[in-house]
């Protein structure tokens, strides 16, 4: 089986405090690191999983700056044959616009698959749409929140879903099919940096976003970034020990918290 | 092709002093006798048992063969990491230390965020006249309980009229226990760029705080010219001259912990038994196994950031227990890793655990 997986390098953000600049018009990136996003980290394990078991290859695909070329020498280190860079000026953050730059990627390249995998979202942009677009666009079936992939066979695959409440939904999809993949579906491998190194020396392919109308189908325009409202700051309670305990039994009694 | 490590094992007489000295073996899976024979004959390894191993250098120093049997560790590890088999948490921090350069993930650009407690600034060290820096390294950077220890000896040098500088956010996480679990490529990394710094700012000397920071920036970055000591070598002089005095006293029972990186892999004994028997009112007490023989706390080789099985007695609660026995009110130790695992078992057993910095600053 041939899978295109496609991954992305995000900012790590978790830990920091992030900074709008020209106006609200970007986020500083200068000094924030970067990493794979999480979800697709899975899907490219899942991917690299199957192959490993069933026989085919995995190609990475990454859309973004030339930078995003460190999360293609991951994917070959875990696992995937190829690298396809995707280079693009300026981040898409448009969820159409991302899947019709790979529609039109694919149906130029001539791209073989029998299925593409995507993360079920990424870390910064969150619209979590970019697998059922491309699905639509590509005229493909798709499948959402894939948390366990129980069968691959010749024309079809049989995968479960994650619902709301714990349910689970296991289903049949013909291929060839889009999937999007959710976190905690496997433990992804660790990469070593001397794997990575060693993944550099395989030869990574790279496209120009502009060959494929790069950012032509946006539907969003970015306005502006803002910081969210500030809300009432933290009450501190100050005095001596036994007070403050007291003055907080009674708050949290007060809010319902303590009976 | 054999590697150093498998040509050193093959000289293996299977003595068992290893074995004897080892904080793991006997009473965990763990047998590092019967991991060096594996590796004389190549044989498979078990995937759990190389992660047992503390580091602390016992085995290494007491072999009359000079195999190095912690060395065979680390490259059994380094086997199962390009292997992608790491356990889940060790994987983590190893995440962690590539884009965060630490192995907690906290930002690093609130590395230096520890200063904001003194009321003094601490300069970069491109602008010092001496160049000597101090080497925070990443649990005094971060974690609540030890970023004392940097506020408290910055804050004793600058008493004491030491120039010095920090590397603030270019510093990055020293490798020592990243070389120790065995990824190399990430500890190559750590060491360039910690170099990269040392070389562009044309530092002079480092002081850590740490005994793991010591131990490697020392012994495993390679000749660099730089006067590498822990901090107690560098207070302990200055102590005896009086250049650094203390005014109040401090009444307690101190038994002094020490730590394996410090004491046994890097003979550095005296300095803070001399700085603690400074104190006035210090009761000062010893450990069963002291010095060469001090018991591992378990904190080493990787082991803060994981929890291995464990259904026997740790070794932080037997040494909290021996010390409890010998009459101690507080266990001081130079490590913070030391303090990390020492301090779980002390408190629940009613016992106070202090870095030594920490002992000094209530008296200075």
């Amino acid at each position: 089986m041939n899978i295109l997986v496609f991954t992305k390098r995000v900012p790590a953000t978790q830990e920091e405090e992030l900074r709008l600049i020209s106006d609200g018009k970007d986020v500083d990136f200068s000094k924030l690191p970067f990493k794979v996003n999480d979800w697709d980290n899975y899907a490219v394990e899942e991917a690299v999983k199957i192959v490993e078991k069933g026989g085919g290859a995995v190609t990475a695909v990454s859309i973004g700056s030339a930078e995003s070329d460190e999360v293609l020498r991951r994917a070959i280190a875990m696992g995937a044959k190829d690298g396809f860079l995707v280079e693009v000026d300026q981040a898409l953050h448009d969820p159409f616009a991302r899947s019709a730059l790979i529609r039109n990627f694919i149906q130029k390249e001539g791209t073989p698959f029998d299925v593409i995998f995507t993360g079920v979202q990424s870390e910064d942009d969150q619209f979590a749409s970019v697998g059922g677009i491309l699905a639509a666009l590509l005229k493909l079936p798709y499948v959402s929140m894939v948390i366990g992939i129980d069968s691959v066979e010749k024309d079809y695959m049989i995968v479960r879903r994650e619902l709301e409440g714990g349910l689970q939904e296991r289903v049949r999809v013909a291929t060839p099919c889009v999937v999007s993949i959710q976190s905690g579906i496997n433990e992804p491998r660790y990469v070593s940096i001397m794997g990575i190194r060693k993944a550099s020396k395989v030869e990574r392919k790279s496209f120009k976003g502009t060959d494929y109308d790069a950012g032509k189908d946006a539907h969003i325009e970015l306005v502006q970034w803002t910081y969210p409202p500030k809300k009432g700051g933290a009450q501190m309670l100050t005095g001596e020990l036994g007070d403050v305990c007291a003055k907080l039994m009674e708050i949290l009694k007060e809010k319902g918290v303590y009976q | 092709m054999l590697t150093q490590e498998s040509h050193k094992a093959l000289v293996c007489i299977q003595c068992g002093k290893c074995t004897g000295s080892c904080p793991e073996s006997g009473k965990t899976l763990f047998n590092i006798r019967m991991l060096v024979r594996k590796k004389q004959f190549q044989a498979v390894v078990d995937e759990s048992l190389p992660w047992y191993c503390t580091s602390c250098g016992a085995c290494t120093i007491r072999c009359p063969r000079d195999v190095k049997p912690s060395e065979v560790i680390i490259e059994m590890r380094s086997a199962l990491i390009e292997n992608g088999s790491v356990p889940l948490a060790l994987q983590k921090a190893l995440e962690n230390t590539f884009v965060q350069k630490n192995p907690w993930g906290r930002s690093r650009n609130k590395r230096a965020a520890w200063t904001e407690k003194l009321d003094f600034e601490v300069p970069h060290i491109s602008e010092t006249e001496s160049k000597r820096l101090l080497f925070v390294c990443c649990i005094q950077a971060y974690d609540p309980r030890c970023m004392v220890i940097p506020v408290n000896v910055a804050t004793i040098l600058h008493r004491a009229g030491l120039e010095f500088g920090i590397l603030g956010e270019e510093e990055a996480c020293c490798g020592n226990e990243i070389r120790r679990v065995g990824e190399f490529g990430l500890f190559e990394e750590l060491q360039e760029e910690n170099i990269a710094n040392f070389k562009e700012y044309g530092v002079k000397e480092i002081i850590t705080l740490s005994p793991h920071c010591m131990n490697v920036l020392k012994k495993e970055y390679g000749d660099l010219g730089i006067k590498v000591s822990h901090y107690t070598e560098l207070l302990a002089p200055m102590v005896k001259e009086g250049a650094i005095a203390s005014k109040g006293s401090y009444n307690k029972k101190v038994i002094y912990h020490d730590p394996c990186f410090l004491g046994k892999q890097n003979g550095i004994f005296d300095q803070p038994r001399e700085i603690l028997k400074s104190v006035e009112g210090i009761d000062f007490l010893e450990f069963s196994r002291s010095r060469e023989n001090s018991m591992c706390c378990e904190g080493g080789g990787g082991r803060m950031f994981f929890e291995v099985e464990a259904t026997y007695k740790r070794n932080a609660e037997a040494r909290v227990e021996d010390a409890i026995s010998r009459g101690a009110e507080v266990i001081a130790t130079s490590c913070p890793f030391c303090v990390m695992t020492l301090e779980d078992p002390a408190t629940e057993k009613g016992l106070i655990v202090k870095e030594l910095s920490e002992i000094m600053m209530e008296v200075l």
